[in-house]
């Protein structure tokens, strides 16, 4: 089966004060149809410039792609023109945001934001829209649709207008939804709702989701594959449960044991968190040959500190960007 | 209880904060919202009591009201043998050495105008404690214990990185050698890399210079990790107190379980055992909150009666108490 989305050594360059730095490096993925993929790391690693590069929404003047390739539907997207990314972006692609507080407009109502991506992209008339918003108030599972649909943004709760933010979305069954840490300014109960939907509504539709978080829980809970991105490069990439099971980048093996997680029976020894030192390289550094992580690892030694770290495959499917990937 | 002789540096009784609420014209009567209601628990010397619970649940408001950063409506705040409430003046002002706070953000919380030293120096000259020669020294010594380089102090707050300047934010509250310390959310800002420096480094200093600590958070994974005991609260009340390990393995309230099956797990083990129980909906207005229970319109569980009074909490067995009238005690 031919990937729906096929991303190929993405390059992409930001024009900062200081000189043009590669915040993408050398970045190849492939999505499925129907799959949920995830993309963890740190801030400032890429996944969300990742995200706007497939969406098109790069940073004007300052964030451009300087090479590579992102097919979709046998259409390079890194080529598309503007106008075309405008089709494409809503209908094809659409994507969710972190903060539903201020990606909703204050001024519309919600019914009024729903309808407004129906006309645009599928030629409703004004009524077709509406009563095709109230259904997918109604999908999204806000209690009794009628009365909310010309609700303001600001009579919802948090969880409501993230909901209100996946209508959106799939006004359209978009092929692929990208949903950008959906649930960080959220609490646990609502975002566990908040998964629940987009499973849900991910399978009945057969969009494809690219879910980006740096919560590992998160990942185990929803994806089938990951993408541990570091520093614009991608550090390791496999199914869930076996990177989860076996790490084979430090950085992942860092990411998963530095968080505390619930686990099924609780002892009362409490040994310390393993910690990664140090923080994510400035930008200026991110072009560098030789691997990024190396100044916060302690297996490495002078050739992780002086060529960058080529991609080994592994038989099941797991692939990691480490000089010593075969021995940890 | 009085607090010393139970081993308590901490102990709250009937806490209550309301705030005004503007509502109605002119003749209309004041009305209020009860944000913390008739809370109780205590800490004992060297240990931490995690408060959880949801955005608007009032766990931030009672520990504000703990340090006197907001006024409390009712209740006792006893540290030690003293209520901390009552006190006034200087007397207020020597105790607030005792009490500190580490903030949510430390972006926010540290003066961007003052160097990195200044900022720990500050509460030494604002609460006069100890010998203005001898401060420099402490504040050296605040640094070291935090995991900063003497030649980082001439910095100013915008030179660090997250992780670092809440490094600076601890060793601002160590300065006056206070014995509680409240924690509001100390890493929920930070990357998840640099949560656990930060969590290991508060562990440290806890056993390093015996505090107690009253941590506030809803991340259930961090608490697990950091805490004694726990009060869950939701609107405003206490729901469940316990210590750790009854409460993660064998949590009573619907709210409680609601609310540990909601967080993701990477262990495999623990998400085919838990079943996810939803609470739908959201919690009723908090100027009018009903005259029941207060969970009662979300809980799974919930039976007509619920709604008729307010349960209260009771024990079950030595250390779990919770506020629900259908768990068998």
């Amino acid at each position: 089966m031919a990937a729906l989305l096929k991303v190929e050594n993405l390059r992409i360059e930001l024009t900062t004060r200081d000189g043009i730095a590669p915040v993408i490096d050398d970045l190849s993925l492939e999505l499925n149809a129907g799959e949920t993929l995830s993309f963890v790391g740190e801030s400032g690693c890429g996944k969300s410039m990742t995200a706007l590069a497939i969406m098109g929404l790069l940073p004007d003047k300052v964030g451009r792609v300087a090479s590579g390739t992102i097919m979709f539907d046998g259409e390079d997207l890194a080529k598309a023109s503007d106008a075309r990314l405008r089709e494409i972006r809503g209908n094809d692609i659409s994507m969710i945001f972190q903060e539903p507080m201020t990606s909703l407009n204050p001024v519309y109502t919600i019914g009024e934001q729903i309808a407004e991506v129906l006309r645009r992209h599928q030629n409703m008339d004004q009524a077709a829209a509406r009563s095709r918003a109230l259904e997918l108030l109604d999908a999204v599972r806000i209690p009794n649709p009628k009365s909310r649909v010309d609700d303001y943004p600001h009579q919802m709760s948090g969880g409501q207008r993230q909901r209100v933010m996946i209508a959106i979305a799939l006004a359209c069954e978009p092929k692929i939804l990208i949903a950008d840490e959906p649930t960080t300014a959220l609490d646990v109960t609502v975002q566990a709702q908040i998964f629940d939907l987009l499973r849900d509504l991910g399978k009945e539709t057969g969009t494809a989701i690219i879910l980006i978080t740096h919560d590992m829980g998160a990942v185990a809970e929803m994806a089938e594959r990951m993408i541990v991105m570091y520093a614009g490069r991608k550090a390791e990439e496999g199914p869930v449960d076996q990177i989860i099971e076996h790490p084979r980048h430090p950085y992942t093996k860092g990411l998963i044991s530095c968080v505390p997680h619930l686990v099924a029976q609780l002892s009362d020894d409490r040994p310390e968190l393993t910690e990664v030192r140090g923080i994510v390289p400035s930008l200026m550094d991110f072009g560098r040959d030789e691997c990024l992580f190396s100044s916060r690892c302690e297996r490495a030694d002078d050739k992780c500190r002086s060529s960058r770290p080529t991609e080994m495959k592994f038989k099941n499917d797991q692939h990691s960007a480490c000089w010593q990937a075969k021995e940890l | 209880m009085s607090g010393e002789s139970s081993g308590n540096l901490l102990s709250v009784e009937n806490l209550t904060v309301r705030f005004p609420v503007k509502q109605g014209g002119l003749f209309k009567r004041k009305t209020f919202l009860y944000a913390v209601d008739d809370v109780s628990f205590a800490v004992k010397r060297g240990e931490t009591l995690a408060i959880v619970g949801e955005s608007g649940s009032g766990k931030t408001t009672a520990a504000l009201a703990v340090a006197r950063l907001v006024d409390a409506h009712l209740g006792t705040v006893k540290l030690g043998e003293h209520d901390f409430l009552t006190l006034k003046d200087e007397a207020l002002r020597k105790a607030r050495a005792k009490v500190q706070f580490i903030f949510q953000d430390p972006y926010a919380s540290l003066n961007p105008r003052l160097r990195a030293e200044a900022v720990v120096r500050e509460p030494l000259d604002s609460l006069d404690e100890g010998e203005p020669s001898k401060r420099q020294e402490t504040v050296d010594e605040l640094f070291k214990a935090v995991g900063l380089r003497p030649e980082q102090q001439r910095l100013f707050p915008h030179q660090f990185s997250g992780g670092q300047r809440q490094r600076i934010g601890i060793a601002r509250a160590l300065a006056t050698r206070p014995e509680l310390i409240i924690c509001d959310e100390p890493v929920s800002a930070l990357d998840v890399a640099v949560q656990a420096q930060i969590l290991n480094l508060l562990r440290k200093l806890q056993k390093d210079f015996g505090l107690t600590y009253l941590f506030i958070s809803h991340d259930l994974g961090v608490v697990q990790h950091m805490c004694d005991s726990i009060a869950v609260m939701y609107m405003g009340k206490i729901v469940e107190h316990a210590d750790r390990k009854s409460l993660f393995n064998n949590p009573k309230h619907p709210y409680t379980q609601a609310l540990l099956s909601a967080v993701p797990s990477v262990d495999k083990k623990r998400r085919e055992a838990t079943k996810r129980i939803l609470i739908p909906g959201d919690p009723p207005d908090p100027i009018n909150p009903p005259k029941g229970c207060r969970f009662a319109n979300r809980c799974p569980i919930a039976v007509p009666s619920c709604s008729d009074s307010q349960p209260a909490l009771r024990a079950l067995g030595d250390s779990h108490t919770v506020a629900c009238h259908l768990v068998d005690c």
